[in-house]
């Protein structure tokens, strides 16, 4: 981000260097379209910190929701979207129920993570999940040892969902597949683990 | 919807609870029907889709996949009923979304129309989200003096759990963001405490009853040790006001306190050793069942020392 001033000296170099921000940083899309996707008033931000000083994460880690708020608001979207804090988010709310200015920060952080899924920037956790659902409908599938316990229960062996009724896969898949999310989620995490 | 004969209500299941705690499924079926709320199985719903991958992915698939379910329930014509706050996020919100933004709804619907029916798999083009039904987390219900409330749950207990001291964690999703919500304070509220307190148990408060369970979000997924750093801080505040155990109504935040402690002991060499209930098995031991109706041997802590107390 920060300009280079060409010391010989790297030490000298990172004191000095340049820390202001530039108008070609900034695009002003990035603040619409977060909004657009969040549905709330992510502009209004004062940087007053009650949303950081709920948050849980903050503590534990260098996130700093209220950072992302301000990007957000000057338009810093590849700062915004590599920065791998963006998914240190609980989406716990917290910060939401609190936030004098009545923005929804959690909803941003979900619109700036739905943009980086976007230019191809996703964790695999999140992938993995998305084809878990996409193969049974199920996040969280049925294995052996549990249908054991629910038949002792007298439970059916598999819930009456999808495991029961596969037939309403294919509506499913076609729903995923109508926005190209698991051909998308395949194609990343096969990239990830060729790279290990 | 209600009749002479109780509350009608189709339950959402979603994953964890029949596939990883399948007690709290029997329990709150089995629970439910003795106060008058009888629930029925929602054929061929899905996951709600978890709302920490979708909503982080793409949130089009997941209001779309989200609506599917609702339009199971509006087809079988009864309000919804579910027992874990992610699921609550995704299908109350997805419901409260839809209802009240034509955009989203319009999308959907599009999407739906392509969508084979829940009555009928080779029927197509009958899916539509109508917005005609209500969700609720069984926990509200149970609280709500017009449905349950917690003299009722009272007059169903005959295993009274005297002498235990329960802490309560809410989780986050049940009642915030609380404008849209409409559970009330979101700081301390003291409601499910009522009910443990119904069950014949001493609710205890803790430090940072609020907080979050630390798997919400993909975090859980993503950075582990992040996410039982704030389980491990929760553990530490409940060990402090000295619980027999914690209450929770998520079968995730259950997962993450429960798997968690293993967790926790495998990277921070720490065993709290913490009995983990959903508010559902609480209910069924208070109600009379055994341990093994409610499954309690599926869960990764020990739930003993807490049993030795009540039986
Ligand atoms: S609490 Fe609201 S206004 Fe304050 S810094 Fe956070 S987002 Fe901005
Ligand atoms: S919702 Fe996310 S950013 Fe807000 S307080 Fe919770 S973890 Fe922090």
């Amino acid at each position: 981000m920060a300009k280079a001033k060409g010391y010989s000296d790297p030490k000298m170099e990172e004191k000095l260097k340049d820390r202001y921000y530039y108008r070609e940083y900034s695009n002003p899309d990035f603040t619409k379209k977060v909004h657009d996707l969040a549905r709330t008033v992510n502009h209004m931000c004062f940087q007053c910190g009650t949303c950081t000083g709920s948050c849980p994460s903050a503590p534990r880690s260098s996130y700093r929701i209220r950072l992302f708020m301000r990007r957000n608001v000057m338009g810093l979207e590849d700062e915004s979207l590599t920065d791998p804090d963006l998914w240190l988010c609980t989406t716990c709310y917290c910060c939401t129920d609190r936030c004098p200015r009545d923005i929804a920060p959690t909803d941003v952080i979900m619109a700036m993570r739905n943009i980086a899924y976007q230019r191809g920037i996703v964790p695999v956790n999140f992938l993995k999940t998305v084809q878990a659902i996409y193969q049974s409908g199920h996040g969280v599938p049925n294995n052996d040892v549990n249908r054991a316990v629910r038949v002792r229960l007298g439970l059916a062996k598999d819930p009456p969902t999808t495991h029961s009724y596969p037939e309403f896969l294919p509506g499913i898949r076609q729903i995923i597949d109508h926005w190209h999310v698991k051909e998308k989620a395949d194609k990343i995490v096969a990239e990830a683990e060729k790279h290990g | 919807m209600a009749e002479a004969k109780g509350h009608d209500y189709a339950l959402f299941l979603g994953c964890i609870a029949p596939n990883r705690y399948p007690g709290c499924e029997s329990a709150g079926i089995a629970c439910s029907k003795k106060l008058g709320i009888n629930l029925h199985p929602m054929k061929g719903a899905s996951c709600c889709p978890a709302p920490g991958a979708f909503g982080s992915i793409d949130l089009n698939v997941w209001y779309a996949m989200a609506a599917r379910n609702v339009v199971i329930a509006e087809k079988m014509g009864m309000d919804i009923a579910l027992e874990c706050n992610g699921c609550y996020k995704s299908i109350y919100e997805v419901n409260e979304k839809l209802k009240h933004n034509d955009d989203l709804r319009d999308m959907v619907n599009e999407v739906l129309k392509t969508v084979p029916d829940p009555t009928d798999p080779t029927k197509k083009g009958t899916m539509e989200f109508k917005g005609t039904i209500d969700v609720f987390h069984l926990i509200e219900l149970y609280s709500d003096p017009k449905i349950c409330g917690p003299d009722r749950i009272k007059e169903s207990v005959t295993r009274p759990l005297t002498g235990t001291r329960i802490g309560v964690h809410y989780g986050c999703h049940l009642i915030k963001p609380k404008k849209e919500r409409h559970l009330g304070d979101t700081e301390n509220p003291m409601w499910i405490e009522e009910l443990v307190a119904a069950l014949g148990a001493e609710p205890v408060q803790y430090r940072k009853k609020m907080q979050c369970c630390g798997a919400g979000g993909g975090v859980r997924g993503y950075d582990l040790v992040h996410a039982i750093d704030i389980t491990n801080e929760k553990l530490g505040y409940l060990h402090d006001a000295k619980v027999d155990a914690v209450t929770e109504v998520c079968p995730f935040c259950q997962l993450q306190f429960d798997r968690g402690q293993i967790e926790i002991k495998e990277k921070f060499g720490k065993m709290w050793g913490l009995p983990v209930l959903h508010f559902n098995e609480l209910l069924g031991l208070a109600q009379g069942m055994s341990p093994t109706d409610l499954a309690l041997d599926m869960h990764a802590i020990p739930v003993d020392p807490f049993l030795k107390k009540i039986l």
